[in-house]
Parts: structure tokens; C-alpha cells; sequence
């Protein structure tokens, strides 16, 4: 639904102000560049008509701070204001999340209007679904090949003896195990492995060898599920 | 877990029927299998007389062992066990290939449909994968006995011809 927006004097004022946000965001650190650098589709505010390429709108139109609709096209990276990159600081995807909460905070937003109140609501679902996805290593990798058009095969069967053999010898370890420090000890092992194939997951997606991902991907989806069982006894 | 799902379909919670997310619901069948489960177990899988098939299904983080015992002569399957980590649909699918190979032929269990095992159970469309598994786990059996069987064992019109 492009529009032709005919900018009114207070309209122009927003638009400079916009192309001025974005060249001192060019010069600004890093983190900021990369949000321009995947930029999300032109943006209209559905309220003034203001435009905006610039994600800060994602939330608040900046002419007219209007709550705004959620923005399909913007990825969970971009909402924490990350690259796509696999290793994330859950530090500092734990501080972005609070300041979220409190730009969405309920009492900043019961003045608006109804059709904003649902936009905040809408906004404030994705971002948690964001966070969620995001703070764990391996819904993180499998979203990450998934913007690459790369999907994890729900139903995918696998005779793989190899690796079938020891999930099988690890499942049967921890449904033996008795008392904490034998879980202790399996669940040990199991950090190390996902670790392994924590890094192993970001090598084949740095050099978008997507086969290899997907070979890590199911390696963390078993170690995971075992590791599940052992926080279920302990 | 499971236990507190009543035998009927209707499973625990009161839902009015026109709430939108489906309620996991486990037909009774599978819950018989999953309180009272048959066949569980292990077979040496060095001794020649067994097939053990194994398989997984990674999305789901699940893998299932399904193993045979053949007589040599008759080349019926005698015995059978299962050991499966998993969701109740493929315990209960696993579980019930079991009984379905006991006393049939090799041949024959190669013919054990996944769709037969889900209609068994009454598994919903997400958990058809569970029973293609179980299918899947029977042909790795089969598989696996026949590769530890010397090739004159396999085709008994050669002994005829005297081959």
C-alpha cells in the first residue's frame, strides 16, 4: 500500500530529523551500523504518515510516537539490536529485554488508544518470543539457518548407527543413574559435548556449510533432550 | 504425566469444544501401553539368532531400539523386545510392533504398515512420524538379522538347483 506522502512543513521536519538519526547512527558505534546495514523494509507510520528506515520506529513513530504495528520483516536479531551472528552476550540480551519491558511497560501505554494498546501488545508478544528464542544456544542456531531458508525437518528419520548407538548408551546411563553426584557426572559430559557442538554448528554456518549445521543441530536437539531427563530426576 | 489422563480420550482440563489449540489427548490404547508396556528390553545383539534395529528420530531428540529373535529353520520371529526414549506415541508404537512380529515370518513383518500401527493407537496427524519409526525399526531388524546370515541360508530354490 504505498502512498506518495505529501510532506507538510512539520512532516519535512521529521524527515530531516530521520535522515540526520540515521547519518549519526552511521557514525555511531557498531552495534547501531549493523542495524542499518539489514535494513527493514520502508516503513510508513500509519498514524502521521512520517517514514522510516530506521528500526528505532519499531516501536514509537518518531514524528509522532504513535505505537506501531509489528513489523514482520524485522528479524529477532534486529529487535536486540544484534547481527546474525551465532555467539550473542546473554548479558546483554538480558539487559535489552528489561529495557523493552519498560518501554512497553502497561502504564505507558493505557493512555493510548485501543488500536495502540493491541500494537503494544503484539510488539511486546514478539519480543518475548525474541528473547526466548534467542537466549538458548540451540533454538538460536535453528532460527539463524531458518532466515538462511534453511528448515529443521520435523519429522526427518535417521538410522545413523554411530551417533543412534551412543544417544541409545546415554539415555540408558541416566535412566540407570542413581543420586545426584552420578547425574552430577553425566550431566558433566553432557555440557562438554554441547559445547563441542555449540562451536562445531557456528564453523559449518560461518562457511555456510548448511549440511553440517543441520549434523550439529541434531547432535544439541539429543544432548539437550538427555540433559532434560537428568533436570527431571535430580 | 500420562497417569493423570484418564483411560477415556477426553483427557484432563475442561476445554469447551470450540477452544482453538488442540488438547493433548492420548487414546487409551496408548496409555495402556505406556502404564503397562510389553516387551521391554534387550537382546545380546552379538547372538546370530537376533536382529536389533535402530532408530531415531532427531527433531524430537528420540531413539528407538526394536530387536528380534529368529529361529533359524523356520525363520519365524520368536521373541521380541523394544527399548524407546521418546513421547508415549512412539513407546506405544514400539511397543506394539512387538507383539505384531511375534510368531510371523520375516517376510511378513516386512509388510507392517506405519498406517496400521497409527490407526492402532489412533495417533493424530503430528505423531504419524512416531509409528514410520516403529515401521522403519522393523525393516532395520529384519535388515540386520539377514546381514548376519550367511547368503545360501537366504534362497532355498539354490539349494534345489544344487548351487
Amino acid at each position: 500500500m504505498e502512498q506518495t506522502t505529501h510532506l507538510q512543513s512539520s512532516d519535512d521536519f521529521a524527515q530531516r530529523k530521520t535522515e540526520k538519526e540515521i547519518r549519526v547512527a552511521l557514525r555511531g558505534p557498531k552495534e547501531n551500523h549493523s542495524i542499518l546495514g539489514v535494513t527493514a523494509q520502508k516503513y510508513h507510520c500509519w498514524n502521521c504518515g512520517a517514514n522510516a528506515e530506521n528500526s528505532t520506529q519499531f516501536l514509537f513513530c518518531e514524528a509522532c510516537r504513535s505505537v506501531q504495528p509489528v513489523n514482520e520483516s524485522t528479524d529477532y536479531f534486529q529487535i536486540f539490536g544484534l547481527g546474525r551472528e551465532y555467539k550473542v552476550k546473554v548479558e546483554e540480551l538480558e539487559k535489552k529485554y528489561k529495557d523493552w519491558q519498560k518501554k512497553l511497560h502497561p502504564d505507558l501505554v493505557h493512555s493510548k488508544s485501543q488500536r495502540e494498546r493491541e500494537y503494544a501488545a503484539e510488539q511486546s508478544a514478539r519480543v518475548i518470543d525474541a528473547y526466548r528464542t534467542l537466549t538458548d544456544p540451540l533454538s538460536r542456531a535453528i532460527y539463524l539457518v531458518k532466515l538462511e531458508g534453511v528448515l529443521v525437518n520435523e519429522e526427518e528419520r535417521i538410522t545413523d548407527p554411530e551417533l543412534l548407538a551412543e544417544v541409545m548408551e546415554l539415555r540408558e546411563a541416566v535412566d540407570e543413574a542413581e543420586g545426584t553426584r552420578a547425574l552430577n557426572e553425566i550431566q558433566v559430559q553432557l555440557q562438554e559435548k554441547l559445547r563441542y557442538w555449540s562451536n562445531s554448528f557456528e564453523d559449518a554456518y560461518l562457511n555456510k556449510n548448511y549440511d553440517d549445521a543441520l549434523a550439529s543441530i541434531r547432535r544439541m536437539t539429543y544432548y539437550k533432550r538427555a540433559n532434560e531427563e537428568i533436570v527431571k530426576k535430580l | 504425566m500420562l497417569r493423570h489422563v484418564t483411560n477415556r480420550i477426553f483427557g484432563q482440563g475442561l476445554r469447551s469444544p470450540t477452544a482453538p489449540a488442540p488438547l493433548r489427548m492420548y487414546h487409551e490404547r496408548v496409555v495402556d501401553h505406556y502404564n503397562n508396556p510389553r516387551n521391554v528390553g534387550s537382546f545380546d545383539k552379538n547372538d546370530p539368532n537376533v536382529g536389533t534395529g535402530l532408530v531415531g528420530a532427531p527433531a524430537c531428540g528420540d531413539v528407538m531400539k526394536l530387536q528380534i529373535r529368529v529361529d533359524d529353520e523356520s525363520g519365524k520371529i520368536v521373541d521380541a523386545c523394544f527399548k524407546t526414549f521418546g513421547c508415549g506415541s512412539a513407546i506405544a508404537s514400539s511397543s506394539v510392533a512387538t507383539e505384531w512380529v511375534k510368531g510371523k515370518q520375516m517376510e511378513e513383518v516386512l509388510s507392517i504398515k506405519n498406517t496400521e500401527i497409527a490407526k492402532h493407537l489412533s495417533l493424530p496427524p503430528v505423531k504419524l512420524h512416531c509409528s514410520m519409526l516403529a515401521e522403519d525399526a522393523i525393516k532395520a531388524a529384519v535388515k540386520d538379522y539377514e546381514k548376519k546370515r550367511p547368503k545360501s541360508d537366504d534362497a532355498p530354490l539354490e539349494k534345489a538347483t544344487g548351487a
